[in-house]
């Protein structure tokens, strides 16, 4: 085949593609319209099939013609009233469009294609065959017609018939889309017959588009018009950079002139990139009806905002990811009819896909009304699947919860129908649609439906971005990923920068952010642990769900950039969306917001929120810490229970005896200790006046200097015991903005005074073997704590996270315990009703029972003594807990062991 | 500075002409018509995370060109750019790539016949870049195989932090 020949070939298949592009939502138009029809439309259709029929024909494409012909004469019939266009009609004539469509894109070998199938089945239909005549229609009539013409029933059958009429008409969909010509920047859409049941239009009807004036434009022409504006907007940049500098005088007028004949061109010229949503909309209505019809249940689709426009890069990205969303609501939102009917529902679901722009964005929704997400059963398979452990199920919130419909492999499809699960899931749409810059968001409601909400930027090729510096480079940020801008000075750097479980933090008004640095982000520069001396810039940024705070050098401008893609070889740079040349000529780095993130691992602020309070404190649980600072900016607290007295001395009066302080103090002496001395922290300013805490440890009391009381407050026990772990303190916790670490009064003590405490180890049982200990505790971390404590004195220790999970420890005859340690507040068994059933338990009635509680009202000990508790101690008082547990089990062993005595 | 390239007679179908140059002491060679343009490199711009063949991005005429170094490629050791070093844009796939050479030499028009496969001590090492070598009067001029030598194979792009080459991993593909 000669040059001329391939040339002439392709007219011909751009042709017969844009004859064919609409074809298939004229046919379910036309099938919409049953009997009235509308012979405008079908007149358009016959057309189009007849000049892909001539044109074939002339090229000797005779497959393609003999088809072609076939389909003619059935859409003669129509056309002529010969014969009515049911669903089994339309089905022939879909799958011989859909043929005719896949011989138009391999034209060359189309004589190759054998249509006998097809040509049958149209004959078949053109002949009259009763399998394709309207039979339900007939029958009912008829039928009526043999009964008595009661009014009641008459009435019946024309709802009935109205009924059917208006599903039928909505199942074939509203008005398709305008083919997308590539130069017009807003297409008029089609009318689709008289679907009465059709819903919400966008536009109103306007018939045929003879009336509009277009032109066809090579695809490859627009780009190099888009790059032309591209690098217009740089030349433009850099004019003005040079403007700035010069006299300006003379400049002024031209250079402005330049700038916004600039902007108008780069905004005109994409808009012919621009193009309606309904080109990708347009595809859903079949899809609709082939997946409904397959899979036995009933949907109709509505379409709102076909007009809306996008870029085309954007269209054809976007078209999998939607078809996918929209699959999905069909298969596992929308139930089967006779459920739907059972849950008080319209037997036939709807899905409704809605574009429309919001603040500077473009909005996709896919509503469906079918059964919605349940959360409950995703976290199952989670757990299930190993993705999630129980506990992380446990704490997720449901909204949490319904994120996890994106990792991949988790599905909660009963089973896997040829329809889903095609090795396309949830977790590469949402991939794909986060690389077109967009998000995607879920809402649901169990039994009602689900909505899937879709963002997208409105181009992708010119976007305002910021240019920040970071180790002798520049980069770009998107500012469509900026939310704020934040310079926090050296002296508040401090108090705003924490580290909490390892990762650096930052508060911004009432919230801690994750920050990254961007030095160590791109592996760049040297890490470093503290913040710097000077001012540091902090972007905040957010891709999709996730916000964190952005660590650079500093900011440069604010600038309207082109991006360019980097090459194949950067592919895997999962920090970078691109490059773009800035106005020196230099290139820049375009920094991918989310990229950044999953590269750091930044973990989602719900899952960490989530893993913050399973490790630590049971929620609910408080305690009354005495809150202070030793340097005023560093916090501290100690549990107000190990408190005994606060006073309030002056520092003249604090004595120094060899290397000690101590305290005239009540006639006798009381030895003093400062913080600083016992833990790493900062030293106490000089001061006239201090308070000090009195407390008792190792039989004898003490007082630990407290500078400045910040105040007594009852706070939520959430402790994080790794990260300022260390001997003297506990752990840390955040309350208020403010990271406070919780000080062990006696381990601060006895590092400091080692000469007071006896080394004192468990008394061992008869057999000499350690004594073993119960602790009943539900909060992780005071039975951390009190797991802690006896294993450092010898014991050998078991725990139980409840009153139940206790008593079957104790009462499986397999262990043997010494001693039960246990709280009072837990879930499922309270300490009280622990030890009375321990009472009531013949072996167990003279098995220690110690109580650490905050809660010891004089009633509340009272109650336990009666249930049989030996004694009441407050939770953390470890000297006196390690005391009473050693003075009872003195009393208690010897006697277990003479009952056991055969 | 664009050196020219033009042909000095017109192509004839049993001779390949070739730009050549020189890596370190090898003489290379690349179809010419597979060259774009040669210039002395220009400013790069480092990316962080790229494979270690990458030097960097550079601005050419508006357009950001990958700029690799063709020695890690081949296992030796990073290139010194020195006023000799010059950029050779290549033609890869329809994206353009520079390779960065220690020094360019002339172009040569190699008769196909005299074209051998390379011998087997270089074969191992550098086997699988080469085209194929060929005698001239001035020594043995190694022809680069460019699809190969660029081709992103998983080790070849694997980048220096291997978090993001699991990230990436777990993505999709």
């Amino acid at each position: 085949m000669s040059l001329d020949d391939k040339d002439i070939i392709a007219e011909f298949v751009v042709e017969s593609r844009e004859h064919l592009a609409d074809i298939e939502n004229e046919l379910l138009a036309i099938e919409a319209c049953g009997e009235n029809i509308d012979g405008d439309l079908v007149n358009k259709v016959f057309r189009a099939v007849h000049s892909i029929k001539g044109a074939a024909g002339f090229f000797g494409f005779s497959q393609v013609q003999g088809l072609a012909h076939e389909l003619e004469n059935v859409l003669n019939l129509i056309r002529n009233r010969k014969l009515v266009p049911t669903s089994p009609v339309t089905d022939v004539l879909l799958r011989a469009a859909d043929r005719l469509r896949g011989m138009i894109e391999d034209v060359e070998h189309s004589n190759d294609v054998d249509v006998s199938e097809h040509v049958a089945e149209l004959r078949a239909v053109a002949a009259g065959e009763p399998a394709f005549a309207p039979p339900t229609v007939a029958e009912l009539t008829s039928s009526e017609h043999e009964e008595a013409p009661d009014p009641e029933r008459q009435l019946q059958v024309v709802e009935n018939l109205v009924a059917r009429a208006a599903t039928e008409g909505a199942t074939a969909g509203p008005a398709p889309a305008a083919v997308p010509r590539p130069a017009s920047s807003a297409a008029a859409p089609r009318e689709a017959g008289t679907a009465e049941a059709a819903p919400r239009e966008s536009k109103s009807s306007a018939p045929s588009p003879l009336g509009e004036t277009s032109i066809r434009v090579a695809v490859n022409i627009l780009d190099r018009l888009m790059t032309l504006a591209g690098e217009l907007v740089l030349a433009r940049n850099q004019l003005l950079q040079t403007a700035s500098t010069a006299d300006s005088s003379a400049w002024g007028a031209v250079v402005a002139r330049v700038n916004q004949v600039t902007s108008e061109l780069q905004e005109t010229i994409m808009q012919t990139r621009l193009q309606p949503i309904g080109a990708v909309f347009s595809r859903f209505p079949r899809v609709i009806r082939d997946l409904s019809s397959a899979l036995g249940k009933q949907c109709q689709l509505t379409i709102e905002g076909q007009e809306v426009e996008l870029d085309k890069s954007i269209i054809e990205a976007i078209g999998d990811p939607l078809t996918h969303l929209v699959r999905n609501a069909v298969d596992h939102g929308i139930e089967a009819p006779e459920a739907r009917v059972k849950a008080g529902k319209p037997p036939a679901g709807t899905v409704a896909l809605r574009a429309f722009h919001q603040a500077g964005k473009v909005s996709i929704q896919i509503h469906d009304d079918g059964r919605g997400i349940d959360a409950a059963r995703l976290k199952e398979k989670a757990v299930a699947q190993g993705i999630l452990t129980p506990e992380q199920a446990r704490a997720m919130s449901d909204r949490e919860a319904l994120l996890l419909i994106f990792r991949p492999g988790l599905s909660t499809a009963d089973k896997v129908t040829s329809v889903s699960g095609r090795g396309v899931g949830m977790d590469v749409v949402k991939t794909n649609i986060e690389r077109l810059g967009g998000t995607v968001a879920v809402d649901t409601q169990l039994g009602r439906g689900t909505t899937i909400d879709v963002r997208l930027p409105l181009t992708l090729a010119i976007v305002p971005a910021l240019i920040v510096r970071c180790c002798g480079q520049r980069y770009a940020i998107p500012q469509a990923n900026i939310r704020e801008l934040v310079r926090v000075k050296s002296r508040d750097a401090a108090k705003s920068f924490e580290r909490i479980q390892g990762a650096e933090v930052f508060h911004l008004r009432e919230t801690l952010l994750p920050l990254v640095r961007l030095d160590a982000a791109l592996d760049r520069g040297e890490p470093r642990d503290a913040p710097a001396a000077k001012a540091l810039n902090i972007i905040v940024v957010e891709a999709g769900s996730l916000r964190y705070g952005l660590v650079v050098e500093g900011l440069c401008d604010s600038e309207e950039i082109v991006v360019k893609p980097l090459g194949r070889h950067m592919k895997r740079c999962a920090c970078l969306a691109g490059a773009t040349i800035l106005g020196d000529g230099k290139v820049a780095l375009i920094l991918d917001i989310a990229g950044i993130a999953s590269h750091m691992r930044l973990a989602m602020p719900e899952t960490e929120s989530a893993a913050d309070a399973s490790g630590s404190g049971a929620l609910g649980e408080t305690q009354s810490l005495l809150l202070f600072t030793n340097h005023p900016s560093e916090y501290f607290g100690i549990p107000m229970e190990l408190v005994a007295r606060l006073e309030r001395v002056r520092t003249d009066q604090i004595d120094r005896l060899g290397g000690q302080q101590i305290l005239q103090y009540r006639g006798g002496t009381l030895p003093l200790f400062s913080l600083e001395d016992g833990v790493e922290c900062k030293a106490r300013p000089q001061a006239s006046k201090v308070y000090v805490a009195v407390f008792a440890t190792a039989e004898r009391e003490a007082g630990l200097i407290v500078p400045e009381i910040i105040d007594i407050r009852s706070v939520p026990t959430r402790v994080d015991t790794e990260t300022f772990r260390q001997p003297g303190i506990t752990g840390s916790l955040v309350f208020e903005r403010m990271t406070v670490r919780l000080v062990d009064l006696h381990e601060l003590a006895r590092k400091l005074r080692p000469d007071w405490y006896q080394s004192r180890s468990a008394v061992p049982t008869p057999n000499g073997a350690a004594p073993r200990i119960l602790v009943a505790e539900d909060s992780d971390f005071f039975r951390k704590q009190l797991i802690g404590f006896f294993a450092a004195e010898g014991y050998e220790v078991q725990a139980a996270e409840d009153g139940a999970a206790a008593w079957d420890l104790l009462a499986d005859p397999a262990n043997r315990f010494d001693a039960v340690v246990t709280d009072i507040e837990m879930p499922n068994l309270t300490g009280l009703e622990l030890a009375r059933r321990i009472r009531g338990d013949a072996r167990f009635a003279d098995l220690p029972i110690i109580a650490v509680t905050s809660l010891a009202g004089d009633d509340d000990i009272r109650r336990g003594l009666q249930a049989g508790i030996n004694e009441y101690h407050v939770k953390l008082d470890r000297e006196q807990l390690m005391a009473a547990t050693a003075r009872l089990l003195k009393a208690s062993l010897p006697r277990a062991a003479s009952r056991s005595k055969p | 500075m664009t050196a020219g390239l033009v042909a000095a007679s017109p192509r004839q179908r049993n001779h390949l002409e070739m730009a050549t140059f020189a890596l370190g002491e090898d003489r290379m060679g690349i179809p010419i018509d597979q060259v774009d343009e040669i210039h002395h490199p220009l400013d790069l711009t480092p990316v962080p995370h790229a494979p270690p063949c990458v030097r960097g991005v550079m601005n050419l005429r508006g357009e950001v060109v990958t700029v690799i170094d063709p020695r890690v490629i081949l296992g030796y050791p990073p290139a010194v750019v020195t006023r000799q070093t010059c950029n050779m844009v290549v033609r890869w796939g329809g994206e353009r790539v520079g390779l960065l050479v220690d020094r360019i030499g002339d172009v040569v028009s190699v008769g196909r016949e005299g074209i051998e496969p390379p011998p087997a001590n270089v074969a191992q090492t550098l086997g699988r870049f080469l085209r194929g070598v060929c005698k001239l009067d001035t020594g043995v001029l190694a022809i680069l195989d460019v699809e190969q030598l660029l081709a992103l194979d998983e080790e070849a792009v694997a980048p220096r932090n291997s978090a993001v080459a699991a990230s990436a991993k777990a993505g999709p593909s």
